[in-house]
């Protein structure tokens, strides 16, 4: 195993491989950045490539677009509002609100840091303990996933904001929405009114652009003057002083992001938001939060980076894909004639730690590349408004769109921005709709799931099967009580 | 193989850069072609279509671009397609359950059989019946018996209602009349591992996925599809009282019905060529696929015959 290790590593440090992880990383960061074009899809259309190539070049070439990829998502969320993932969501919180005051750059700087910073964690850890997390993989079935998804909700919609009734008012509606379509479990249509186009349901981007976006492009062309920019400066880049402060941030948001990612099916959205809520609770200033503190920025990326390293270790181990990302990794596996499972670790040992440390280098040079790359990205909100508002709204239409190609996602983002602005006058923080949206279905589906295996007699399924969970259903409304007293006396004291 | 691969890259640049490539021959394919799959990215139609994207260029001297449509089960990407032109521009790359078995499940917005032409089959996937090797059920009878003796208590995890895992599992309910609890997953990769953890008490897989658990030894196949044996010591369906047309997933490439006969032949003849084309051989075996082609003309009987078993299954299982 060690030897396997230290040859591993060796294999790793190449040129080619280097250079094409940097290529990785750049065509990542790009894609990412633009809305609506998903690294998803840069994964998927450039797996071609990797076929052709090394495995040992290929693979990484496509983990360094993955990683690139999820740094990109945040700059728009930063710059001017518009997370282009759900992952991304929780990073517009302080992101933007660091660019209004001017401090684009070091906001830009604290998600490139916490994302690596992440990574790096959750890869080491992964490397180190992949067969313990593998054992632990298989303990989390439907009932578990739907407990875990209950109590993200709970715990957010006790956290966010103010008032807990419109927390949870809001997110029921987020809710409600996802269950507009063809339902996941038995394919029964729901909400559609008979429409075709509600059929599958409505997409994720024109509901991000929509009520994150929209408000704050109308926000800055009614108040801007003659030539005035979103941002005078973009200000200092992170200091060390300041990377010391969030440094107990990154690492609670990394150990939360590391057990969410083991946990299968659940990813970034659930991380980057329980890192946050995590950091905001700990703070002895939890009212900077969406305000503008690098703290919140710092919490929900490295949180949503730490899941990487562990949802990959269902394919390693298995050769089980997770979600479409390892299912791209899966194909440009088996392309290489290396079939991931089992016995991939016995046979090309070796090969499997490369790729791991390859990872590793990965983070490092995404540090050198975002590092160079951030002061471009960072100046665009200097622009004057005449010409940034016209380019911001392009990319939200173009990014709304080009998710499915279908022109009703237009009607969707005008409607979700003009619902943003309603909400926002009547002072409904969108963000628990969003989570109910996001989190809504995997819940559901979980929840009947459960169901199915329990043939409709729920109680006795858990009485017999799974015990532990019992304990959860009271612990959750135990720690919503606990939670919402807390966040009460923040408010008032 | 580089040549081939910049060969395509190549046509593939010019022909997306210039839009509209030679436009004095009038001849099709003027520009390049769209793939809709009506499925998402990463599944085994994506990387299948990949490896065809990337090859098919040298024969159709066009570029062939995958456009992924997932939704409502498939019928968003099919419904696009039905809709499209009928000039051989846009193509749908799909399999017989979201083709056939569909139409007697819901209400589509359109006929697959009146609205598409077929073009050619690309392959085919035999499915396997799979269980732990810790399993109590050691041939296929022993599970059909379990499943008779206690209806609901033996758990199939499937990939969704009416998908590849669950309609080869109906027709085995229907064949043999027992009854399975019918748990879905979201996709195969998620059902295989509710196996391993003993959530599920069988599933299904194709032997592409399955090789690597099965040389580790963590499951056991009791039965697969088809004429002949995949595995020496594994009966096949047919062997186990299970017959007909049962668990091969088809993907198979549709035109919109009104595509001009000499678009077709091109087309044909262009996915044919295929398997001429050493890396695409060579690419299809590494992912664990057959390359079993089949003419457009030929898959047509073979539809006729799905949409009438499917028919059959579906008001067999729902009444």
């Amino acid at each position: 195993m060690i030897e396997q290790f230290t040859q591993g590593f060796e294999m790793a440090f190449r040129l080619d491989t280097i250079v094409f992880i940097c290529l990785g990383l750049f065509g990542g960061m790009l894609v990412g950045a633009l809305p609506g074009f998903t690294t998803l899809m840069a994964m998927a259309i450039l797996l071609p490539i990797s076929f052709f190539l090394d495995p040992l070049v290929g693979i990484p070439f496509l983990l360094g677009i993955y990683k690139g990829g999820m740094f990109g998502g945040s700059v728009p969320a930063i710059l001017v509002s518009m997370p282009g993932t759900g992952a991304a969501v929780a990073t517009t919180l302080d992101g933007y609100q660091l660019t209004k005051k001017g401090q684009s750059r070091k906001a830009l700087d604290t998600a490139l840091v916490s994302s690596a910073f992440g990574d790096t964690f959750s890869d080491i850890f992964t490397l180190v303990m992949i067969f313990p997390i593998a054992l632990l993989v298989m303990q989390f079935g439907p009932p578990e996933i739907f407990a875990v998804l209950l109590l993200s909700l709970v715990i957010i919609a006790v956290t966010t904001g103010g008032n807990v009734l419109k927390s949870l008012i809001m997110m029921l509606l987020g809710i409600w929405l996802s269950f507009i379509g063809t339902d996941p479990l038995g394919g029964v249509e729901r909400f559609t009114f008979g429409l075709f186009d509600l059929k599958s349901g409505i997409p994720l981007l024109p509901m991000l652009i929509g009520v994150f976006a929209i408000p704050e492009i109308v926000n800055v062309v009614m108040r801007s003057t003659q030539g005035q920019a979103l941002a005078a400066v973009v200000g200092d880049r992170l200091k060390w002083s300041e990377f010391k402060r969030i440094f107990r941030t990154l690492c609670r948001s990394c150990v939360i992001g590391t057990s969410i990612g083991i946990i299968p099916g659940l990813g970034q959205v659930v991380a980057a938001m329980m890192g946050y809520t995590a950091a905001k609770n700990a703070s002895k200033t939890p009212e900077k939060f969406g305000k503008g503190e690098i703290e919140g920025v710092a919490a929900a990326e490295s949180a949503n980076n730490a899941v990487n390293g562990p949802t990959l270790v269902p394919l390693l181990t298995l050769g089980i894909p997770g979600d479409n990302v390892t299912a791209i990794l899966l194909g440009a596996f088996v392309a290489q004639g290396l079939r991931p499972g089992p016995q991939l670790f016995e046979e090309q040992g070796a090969t499997v730690f490369a790729i791991l440390i390859a990872m590793v280098i990965a983070n490092l040079l995404f540090l050198v590349i975002g590092y160079l790359s951030v002061p471009f990205f960072a100046r665009l909100v200097t622009l004057k408004n005449s010409v940034l508002v016209p380019i911001v709204i392009m990319f939200a239409f173009a990014g709304a769109f080009v998710f499915r190609s279908d022109s009703i996602d237009l009607l969707m983002l005008v409607a979700f921005g003009a619902f943003g602005l309603i909400a926002r006058a009547a002072r409904f923080d969108v963000m628990p709709m969003v989570m109910g949206f996001i989190l809504g279905p995997p819940m559901e589906y979980a929840f009947g799931q459960t169901v199915a295996m329990a043939q409709n007699a729920p109680l006795a399924f858990l009485l017999t099967e799974r015990q532990g969970m019992l304990f959860l259903l009271v612990a959750i409304p135990v720690i919503a009580f606990v939670l919402w007293r807390r966040m009460k006396k923040l408010a008032t004291g | 193989m580089f040549n081939k691969l910049w060969k395509g890259v190549v046509i593939a640049t010019a022909a997306t850069l210039a839009g509209t490539v030679s436009p004095a021959l009038a001849e099709y394919p003027e520009k390049p072609v769209t793939m809709v799959i009506p499925l998402g990215a990463g599944g085994s139609h994506d990387l299948n279509a990949r490896v065809i994207t990337s090859t098919i260029p040298s024969f159709l001297n066009q570029a062939m671009i995958v456009r992924l449509t997932p939704g409502a089960g498939g019928q968003k990407g099919t419904q696009e397609v039905a809709k499209a032109n009928s000039d051989g521009y846009t193509l749908l790359f799909s399999h017989n359950y979201i083709d056939m078995l569909q139409q007697h499940v819901e209400n589509l917005p359109y006929n697959p059989m009146e609205d598409f032409v077929p073009v050619a089959r690309i392959n085919y996937a035999p499915i396997a019946v799979v269980v732990r090797a810790d399993s109590p059920y050691q041939s296929f009878d022993d599970l059909i018996t379990a499943a008779k003796e206690k209806p609901g208590e033996v758990r199939m995890a499937h990939s969704g209602n009416w998908g590849a895992l669950f309609v080869p599992a109906a027709q085995i309910m229907k064949a043999r009349d027992a009854y399975f609890n019918m748990v879905p997953y979201q996709g195969g990769g998620p059902a295989m591992q509710a196996l391993l953890s003993g959530d599920a008490d069988l599933t299904m897989g194709f032997p592409s996925t399955l090789s690597s658990l099965l040389a580790s030894g963590d499951v056991r196949v009791l039965a697969t599809a088809g004429a002949e044996r995949i595995y020496p010591d594994v009966p096949t369906f047919g062997e186990v009282g299970v017959e007909g047309d049962v668990g091969f997933m088809h993907r198979v490439v549709l035109a919109p019905a009104g595509t001009p006969p000499e678009v077709l032949e091109k087309l044909e003849a262009s996915f044919a060529s295929l398997l001429e084309d050493k890396t695409y051989n060579r690419m299809m075996s590494r992912l664990g696929e057959n390359v079993d082609y089949m003419s457009g003309a030929d898959y047509q009987k073979m539809r006729e015959e799905q949409a009438k078993a499917y028919k059959d299954l579906v008001a067999s299982i729902t009444q």
